[in-house]
């Protein structure tokens, strides 16, 4: 009963405020598909400009000193300097690319670990699921950011690629329990009796006949996992724990709110990062939402 | 060793309440007064910046004092910011980290003897009227006529003389080195107090510096603690009785109050001075008293306010500084790039000069002090203010550094005989790859970190990789002086009385540091060389100024050929920043009525400022 149930639970809890927001979005009479496009036009934004902007607008590096302390917008620095003396459109461009990459990392690893679990847990069952959601349970009593703070401090090189990881592995607790619910659910099914029959390993039963099953909620809890990826980078460049010898849009707000960009008017040197995060968390949950509805019949409304 | 443990202890609880970050403290009479505790550092300034926003655990609850004033007048009362950061718990003015004014080089409860000014770099009369010195190793101090305590006690020679000698059973207080530079202090009468320097330790500069930041004590409340064994910082002290213009009226979280005594013993010498109440407000963060001064809610400040001068170019507010055009503020100390010179590869001085030649100071003074600084020269005095009269520039220009990032790859290519690998980084010939390096300061202490990323900048340029690391200033309290570290940004003595030979003891006296491993107290990167010390002892003792100018011109030479720090900004000792919308006439450079300081001479201020309405 509860294998049924917990997905479901899960469900209703993960789409409240969605519900609510999609509501209003839908008074234009947009549909899924609609909203669908305008996500996936979003996103292909954000990636040209932090992908391709560097290349289409010549290669610049984003921590070459162009100008003075917040210089404003100009013909010249199209989004003003930053308290650095930097180009802030520039770094806007990487800043971007650097979240993505971040956000992309940890997405995968939170994902890939979540799933690992889940499936193992609630495919084999018994001690086995006891012993796993047991310990998943312990990770998820933990706060994240207190590990994520932890983390950052004891690594010795925060590099994309470290600070990628370290998100991921504090962020899969939640996929691990509704993958392993999922996976509950389809252990019962009379495909993986055949398969198992045939003389399927477990391993093989995983791969083959679980995940593709549940393969479009995966790609859901994926790009959850991404968008709170750029989200977690940007809480700890925020605290001065972000990626070192780069830059992200956390850290550009990061040092706008040690050079008191809000008070001193410098409004180009920490509004263009928080409007861009903003549109990435958004257009990733809009994706998400709208995913759920093309992937889940019942959803879909009149 | 005993005492320097007590201190140790008394320093880190010191720094663990100061966590938060005094962005200016570094400045505050904080550092002169750090200055004179050769062995203890405590009051040892934090530069610094935004807060991190958390506020320290300060024990129980703060209670406002009985009969506290709640109503301060606008046009009675001035607000003051920069100074106190978290909530005060005690004003004993030996506690480290005291609340404000009791700590420091402030007068306004408690009073030295002279005050420092850090224009002329003199100590002008205080509580003593007069400085006789009948021989170089006398010193004979009269006390102003009248002097008296809050209660209405009098204030005399026994006082004086009781206060000092607590350093001679009393190892935790501030001035515990006192009788190492000095023998004797004796009461002649009442109002006369002689002094008997250490003839082997001479050094009056360094004895004035004593005279300005050791703050008075009434011998009828302290003698009965100092009598009962109690560790005198310990004392929890809510209800200061000091000599000083004003008293304490009322503390909280949120802010200290002072209200003049109109019974202040001055009164006939200095004048009444024009506040009636001080109120100092306690911010979070930098920006919430940034935007106070900026809205003239604060009066004067003393904190670190990114591109001020738009508040009156732009803003037209009635904002102003000491200097109406960059700097803006007098420097009164260098903020100093350490090099471990014990670590591979930097114990060769060739690197530390190429890593010298790399730097783009004008570019830090312009960004990482908002012009708040001239440009950086290779040398240990400071070019402006009080130091001014020893610096010289010939020697600068024949035997230092300056950015020169074309001399930095041609030393690390000729002299060195490094080669560029693919990455753009050299590589000695030994095969030590120059880089990945780790420099580190406080987090929160933005100029300083601002500073270190255009270091790294800049020394990438020329191919050293250099990376930035921020841990919480408590954790490099203890390493920077413990000698663990590989490139630091931190500080020493500004200018004071003993200034600028106490800076070169700093950087260059290896006498009296222990080894790497524990706590030393000047010297941390355990520099070391021979001819230093005659140098230093011939400048401290010396009476003459062109004698010790050329025996600071040696000592210049020496850490110019060496270069066991760099110097990559000034700051001011404070930062001084005042609205005028309630007070008028503050001094400024066009009208130096006062020094641009709230500690030491600075007091002067409140007797130079009126009311508009």
């Amino acid at each position: 009963m509860d294998v049924v149930a917990a997905p479901q639970k899960h469900t209703v809890v993960r789409r409240g405020p969605l519900r609510l927001l999609l509501s209003i979005l839908r008074l234009g009479g947009i549909g899924v598909n609609a909203r669908f496009w305008v996500s996936i036009g979003l996103l292909s934004a954000i990636l040209i400009f932090g992908l391709l902007g560097p290349a289409l607008l010549g290669k610049r590096d984003p921590l070459r000193i162009v100008g003075g302390l917040y210089d404003p917008p100009s013909s010249k620095v199209w989004l003003g300097t930053d308290n650095f003396g930097r180009d802030v459109f520039t770094q806007l461009m990487y800043g971007t690319r650097t979240s993505l990459t971040i956000g992309l990392i940890a997405g995968a690893i939170a994902t890939g670990i979540g799933v690992a679990i889940g499936t193992l847990a609630g495919f084999r069952g018994g001690m086995v699921e006891e012993a796993l959601m047991g310990f998943t349970n312990v990770v998820i009593t933990i706060p994240s950011i207190v590990i994520l703070i932890l983390l950052s401090i004891a690594v010795q090189s925060r590099s994309i690629l470290a600070m990628g990881l370290i998100i991921g592995i504090t962020s899969w607790p939640w996929t691990a329990r509704a993958v392993r619910a999922q996976t509950a659910s389809l252990r019962a099914r009379e495909h993986l009796d055949i398969a198992r029959l045939s003389g399927a390993g477990t391993l093989s039963l995983i791969l083959w006949d679980i995940i593709p099953y549940m393969f479009s909620y995966i790609f859901m809890a994926f790009v959850l996992q991404f968008a709170s990826g750029i989200l977690q980078e940007a809480a700890l460049s925020l605290l001065g724990l972000g990626p070192s010898n780069t830059i992200s849009l956390g850290i550009m707000l990061h040092w706008s709110l040690l050079w008191e960009a809000v008070r001193t008017g410098a409004w180009w040197a920490f509004f263009p990062p928080t409007v861009f995060l903003t549109v990435i968390a958004f257009a990733l949950l809009l994706l998400q939402s709208s995913l759920d509805e093309i992937f889940n019949p019942r959803l879909r409304r009149k | 060793m005993e005492d320097r443990r007590t201190h140790l202890s008394a320093f880190l609880a010191h720094v663990t309440t100061r966590r938060q970050v005094l962005r200016g403290a570094l400045a505050a009479g904080a550092l002169v007064a750090g200055g004179l505790l050769a062995s203890c550092r405590q009051g040892a300034a934090t530069p610094t910046a935004a807060p991190a926003g958390q506020t320290p655990a300060a024990g129980p609850t703060v209670v406002s004092t009985p009969g506290a004033v709640t109503e301060f007048p606008r046009n009675e009362t001035l607000f003051v910011a920069g100074f106190q950061w978290g909530p005060p718990t005690t004003f004993n003015p030996m506690t480290p980290g005291t609340g404000w004014p009791a700590g420091g080089q402030y007068q306004h409860i408690y009073e030295t003897l002279f005050a420092f000014n850090l224009l002329t770099g003199g100590i002008e009369p205080q509580l003593g009227e007069k400085l006789e010195t009948p021989d170089s190793a006398t010193m004979v101090i009269t006390l102003h006529q009248g002097t008296k305590w809050q209660d209405g006690k009098p204030l005399t020679a026994d006082d004086v003389v009781f206060t000092y000698e607590l350093a001679k059973d009393h190892p935790e207080v501030p001035h515990n080195t006192f009788f190492d530079y000095v023998s004797q202090i004796t009461k002649v009468d009442d109002r006369t107090i002689r002094l008997d320097l250490n003839k082997e330790r001479l050094n009056p500069g360094f004895v004035k510096q004593f005279l300005a930041s050791v703050k008075i004590l009434p011998k009828h409340i302290w003698e009965e603690r100092a009598k009962s064994g109690q560790t005198l910082t310990e004392i929890v002290d809510t209800e200061p009785v000091g000599s000083g213009p004003y008293k304490l009226v009322g503390f909280s979280p949120e802010r200290v109050a002072l209200q003049r005594d109109d019974n202040y013993w001055g009164i006939s010498v200095f004048g009444t001075p024009a506040p009636k109440y001080i109120v100092h407000p306690i911010f979070k963060s930098n920006d919430e008293g940034n935007l106070a001064l900026e809205q003239g809610r604060i009066d004067i400040s003393q904190q670190f306010a990114p591109k001020i001068w738009e508040m009156w170019e732009k803003k037209n507010l009635p904002v102003g500084t000491w200097f109406k055009q960059p700097p803006y503020h007098v420097p009164g100390s260098i903020p100093l790039l350490f090099i471990n010179v014990h670590k591979k590869p930097w114990d060769n001085p060739t690197l530390r000069r190429a890593l010298a030649y790399a730097i783009n100071y004008a570019q830090i003074a312009e960004l990482a002090m908002s012009r708040y600084s001239i440009t950086a020269n290779s040398s240990l005095i400071i070019p402006d203010g009080a130091e001014k009269k020893f610096y010289d520039q010939a020697n600068v220009d024949q035997n230092g550094w300056k950015h020169d990032p074309q001399r930095a790859v041609q030393i690390l290519e000729q002299e060195l005989g490094a080669k560029k690998g693919n990455d753009g980084i050299y590589v000695l010939p030994d095969g030590t790859r120059l880089g990945p390096f780790k420099v580190e300061c406080p987090y929160g202490w933005t100029d300083w970190q601002t500073a270190l990323e255009l270091v790294a900048q800049s020394a990438k340029d020329v191919g050293i990789e250099i990376n930035t690391e921020f841990p919480d200033a408590p954790v490099l309290f203890t390493r920077i002086p413990n000698g663990d570290f590989e490139l630091a940004l931190w500080f020493v003595n500004g200018v004071s009385p003993a200034s600028p030979w106490i800076r070169f003891r700093d950087v260059l006296d290896d006498r009296g540091v222990p080894p790497v491993g524990q706590q030393a107290f000047w010297n941390y990167n355990r520099y070391s060389n021979p001819a230093v010390a005659d140098l230093l002892d011939r400048a401290a003792a010396s009476q003459n100024e062109a004698e010790q100018k050329e025996l600071f011109a040696e000592l210049d030479r020496i850490f110019m050929k060496d270069a066991p720090v760099i110097p990559l900004m000034y700051r001011p000792l404070e930062f001084y920043e005042y609205n005028e919308s309630v007070w008028t006439g503050f001094p400024n450079a066009d009208n130096p009525t006062a020094p641009p300081q709230q500690s030491g001479a600075g007091i002067k201020i409140l007797y130079v400022i009126k009311a508009k309405s």
